[in-house]
């Protein structure tokens, strides 16, 4: 079976400066992948190449069958991946309602049925949903953001650090979220800095040193893996 | 001085005063929120709007408040054009550059309106107009209009925003624009609207203006200070602020006679705004630190 999304000896950064070299990742349908790695490893940088936000010069990157390598960040939404930034990934100012409406922004005719299913993922959000986004706890604003990504029906989220400054409750909570997402047939990308934890949470991983591929593997095989553990995971 | 005088002379006039600031000030608000620039032109564009009223009412001939809704239209079309053809090719540099280049815009189109309408004090209608009497209360028709004018405008601006598909976009590009692009709205509709919506409602400040007093070709340079501190007052982004700080300062101008000379009347302005960016940049309804 092809993966649903596959990096493949991806090379590239910002600018001038290459901050990704010779990377290859895939991610499956039906599947959560984490990638850990100590800071400046490149982490989020290879999320956001998925998402067409940084220049590329090598390798490509293969989506359902198309390759979006160079394609902009409007036309990827549409083909079927959202992205949720690690911060500033809700609007303030606006209700719990209106940030899942803005998030099915492309989307034509009724929605009703994808806020259903959002509600029901999260239900704490129905009950508040005429609340600005920007006054909920960190925990809930994730779900408002994950939400707002999920309104368009991807079949591939991405996520930036989704436990990022929460309590290690609500940690757990987000990691419960990611799996009943996945459940309903999403697949999810993320990127972790609690790397034991999302180990322990994901299908598979990959370990990220110096934006190359350093280690991959089942979340088990690399929580398990001595290398791993001593460099990056702190003993 | 007793209360009813208080009210008739200073509290009234400076409620009109201050609805015709608020209807440039939400404006401003407006652009500063999505655009983020300080718009200069704004004043100007309030000149350009009362003249194309005046020469509705002088060339066609059709009554004052009749001319006020092709005003409207006739400048919410200029301001996008000039949005397409200058500020547009502007937004991927600094905003100070777009900045400066309102600045420009302001004094192109002054003088579009003195060489098309000359440098002459003008009115949309001769002869006297005695206020009505209520309870005491001495009001003008006219008077009227502009507070009404402004309540049904900007209630309907209100009700766009938090009720319609494109005013909620506008309002999320206000809160966080690059959430707003990888939502896929498209920016420049969103722009597009922004400027009708400011244009027209500026056209609405400058026709206004002169209907409560005379047309001139500075008239709207003028009032480019009160606007910008009634904007700044309300707080930056939000639209309700900018109609609160338009009258808070337009009532504040009008009392201020009653302890300075009334040629610093101007004067109350600026202060108001210097106060508030020291004290409070934020705005008397939190809106956006510039």
């Amino acid at each position: 079976m092809t993966a649903l999304l596959s990096m493949e000896s991806l090379t590239g950064g910002y600018g001038d400066a290459d901050i990704l070299i010779d990377v290859s990742l895939h991610v499956d349908v039906d599947e959560i992948v984490a990638i850990v790695g100590p800071n400046g490893a490149g982490k989020s940088t290879a999320m956001k190449s998925v998402f067409g936000l940084l220049t590329i010069r090598g390798g490509k990157m293969l989506f359902d069958g198309d390759d979006i390598t160079r394609w902009a960040p409007n036309r990827i939404v549409q083909r079927g991946i959202c992205y949720v930034p690690q911060v500033d990934n809700i609007f303030r100012e606006m209700s719990i309602h209106e940030n899942l409406e803005m998030g099915g922004f492309l989307r034509k005719g009724d929605l009703s049925a994808a806020y259903d299913r959002i509600y029901t993922l999260f239900p704490d959000l129905k009950e508040r949903r005429r609340t600005p986004a920007g006054s909920l706890s960190g925990g809930q604003r994730q779900m408002v953001a994950m939400g707002r990504a999920l309104m368009l029906d991807p079949k591939l989220l991405l996520l930036d650090e989704p436990t990022a400054g929460l309590s290690p409750k609500y940690m757990e909570q987000i990691f419960q979220i990611c799996r009943d997402v996945r459940d309903t047939g999403v697949a999810i990308l993320l990127v972790e800095q609690h790397a034991k934890q999302a180990l322990a949470f994901a299908d598979r991983g990959y370990v990220l040193a110096a934006g190359r591929n350093r280690h991959e593997g089942s979340g088990a095989d690399l929580l398990a893996d001595r290398e791993v553990a001593e460099m990056f995971l702190g003993g | 001085m007793d209360l009813i005088e208080l009210l008739n002379f200073y509290v009234i006039p400076g409620i009109v005063l201050g609805s015709i600031y608020a209807l440039g000030a939400v404006g401003i608000t407006l652009i500063f929120a999505i655009l983020r620039y300080a718009h200069l032109a704004h004043g100007d564009l309030a000149t350009f709007g009362a003249f194309v009223a005046l020469a509705c009412v002088t060339g066609v001939g059709i009554p004052p408040l009749a001319a006020l809704p092709i005003a409207i239209l006739v400048t919410a079309a200029v301001a996008v054009g000039i949005d397409k053809v200058f500020y547009e090719h502007l937004r991927e540099r600094p905003k100070i550059v777009t900045v400066m280049a309102s600045l420009g815009i302001a004094l192109m189109l002054r003088s579009v309106v003195q060489v098309v309408w000359g440098v002459d004090t003008e009115t949309y209608s001769r002869g006297i107009v005695r206020p009505e009497d209520y309870f005491g209360l001495r009001i003008r028709d006219r008077e009227l209009y502009t507070v009404v004018a402004l309540i049904v405008l900007v209630g309907a601006l209100q009700l766009f925003l938090t009720r319609s598909k494109w005013g909620k976009a506008m309002r999320a590009m206000s809160d966080n624009p690059n959430l707003a692009l990888l939502s896929g709205i498209d920016n420049k509709k969103v722009v597009m609207l922004t400027w009708v919506i400011a244009g027209g409602l500026c056209a609405a400040s400058g026709f206004f203006l002169g209907y409560n007093t005379e047309i001139k070709s500075m008239m709207g340079w003028h009032m480019l200070l009160p606007m910008f501190a009634a904007a700044i007052l309300g707080g930056v982004g939000r639209v309700e602020g900018a109609v609160l700080g338009g009258l808070i300062v337009g009532i504040a101008e009008e009392l201020s006679v009653l302890v300075i000379p009334s040629e610093y009347k101007a004067a109350m302005a600026f202060a108001i705004l210097l106060f508030m960016l020291l004290v409070r940049p934020t705005g008397l309804l939190k809106g956006k630190v510039l």
